[in-house]
């Protein structure tokens, strides 16, 4: 019983894992996309530091991500 | 690809709605060696990184070829390639003294971007970066070269103050420290490596289900009659997710290359 919901279950754990990068990306790029257009000038700078954002954001998603294969 | 095709043509089609492959692990085996030589096999993974090894030199070689008074439109876009690693990634991340890491920034760009190209090219459809290995050699490359970097620059203060933070108050140093090396020294190059890793496997997996569905579906009209019509919709998707892939491939290719430079910058410069 426990063997055949396994996988299911780190597949909803992946899920979970999933919400928090998503909200945090979400602020990130919307913060970005504020900065860009007030300041249209430094849209470079934005850009590397969200993706830099979005980089580190998203490391808890890939660290979910890799739990589930390895669950 | 093959995998999938095998495993979904098993499954009777007629009676049940969605085949699932018995086991889905098995997408991630090793296929047989081409050839071996001693405990060296030849596998496609491995022509794959030969050939995308040659792509890149022909690239560059081709590209910066010298005695051309006037580049040639292929001349100019490796040129401009080659100076937005050099001027905004390595300089523009590092500082000046970036530009002697501007070697390395160009190689890992080249080398992933054609890697995950491969996803989307026809007739080889494999990104290898989606096996582990080579993005992990990636981060552990980059990893030795910014710890090195950072125990040559600032001597063994690099350590001491990752472990106990000057800036932090006393009572809350121990804990900062703790996390600050585990996410410096373990954190960093695993996420590094898995988030090419995560982003390619979860491209390949999404066309190779989206594409092949639609076509299992499609070329067997007669059996299923009805249901044939079910796998245009997947088709079109495939195709949809195919376009976006390609932007995946390159922003993964730029952000390994940026973060690899972000990496090395904490390190020659550790008070930022």
């Amino acid at each position: 019983m426990v063997e055949e919901l396994k996988g299911a279950i780190a597949l909803v754990g992946y899920g979970l894992a999933a919400i928090g990068p998503g909200i945090g990306i979400g602020i990130v790029v919307g913060n970005a996309i504020q900065a860009m257009a007030r300041q249209p000038e430094a849209a470079g700078m934005a850009r590397t530091t969200m993706f830099l954002g979005i980089a580190f954001t998203e490391a808890l998603a890939l660290i979910g991500f890799v739990l589930f294969f390895i669950a | 690809m093959e995998s999938v095709i095998l495993a979904a043509s098993e499954c009777d089609v007629s009676t049940e709605i969605i085949c699932a492959p018995a086991d889905v692990l098995e997408l991630f085996y090793f296929k047989d060696a081409l050839f071996s030589i001693g405990d060296f096999h030849f596998t496609r993974t491995v022509f794959l990184i030969f050939l995308a090894m040659f792509i890149v030199l022909a690239l560059l070689y081709f590209g910066l070829r010298k005695g051309e008074k006037v580049p040639s439109k292929f001349g100019a876009a490796i040129e401009s390639l080659v100076t937005f690693v050099k001027d905004d990634i390595a300089v523009g991340i590092i500082g000046p003294e970036g530009a002697k890491y501007a070697p390395y920034l160009l190689a890992v760009f080249m080398f992933v971007i054609v890697g995950n190209l491969f996803e989307v090219t026809p007739l080889i459809n494999f990104p290898i970066t989606s096996r582990m290995a080579i993005p992990l050699f990636i981060s552990v490359v980059t990893w030795v070269i910014f710890v090195f970097v950072g125990f040559k620059k600032n001597g063994i203060r690099y350590f001491t103050d990752l472990v106990w933070p000057k800036s932090v108050p006393v009572a809350l140093r121990w804990l900062v420290g703790i996390i600050e090396v585990v996410s410096t020294f373990l954190l960093r190059p695993l996420t590094l490596a898995v988030r090419l890793f995560a982003n390619l496997v979860a491209g390949h997996l999404m066309l190779t289900l989206l594409l092949a569905s639609g076509w299992i579906f499609m070329s067997s009209v007669g059996d299923i009659g009805l249901r044939a019509v079910i796998g245009l919709p997947w088709f079109v998707f495939g195709l949809a997710i195919y376009v976006f892939e390609i932007v995946v491939a390159v922003l993964q290719a730029y952000i390994i290359t940026l973060l690899s430079a972000v990496y090395v910058q904490t390190s020659v410069h550790p008070e930022h």
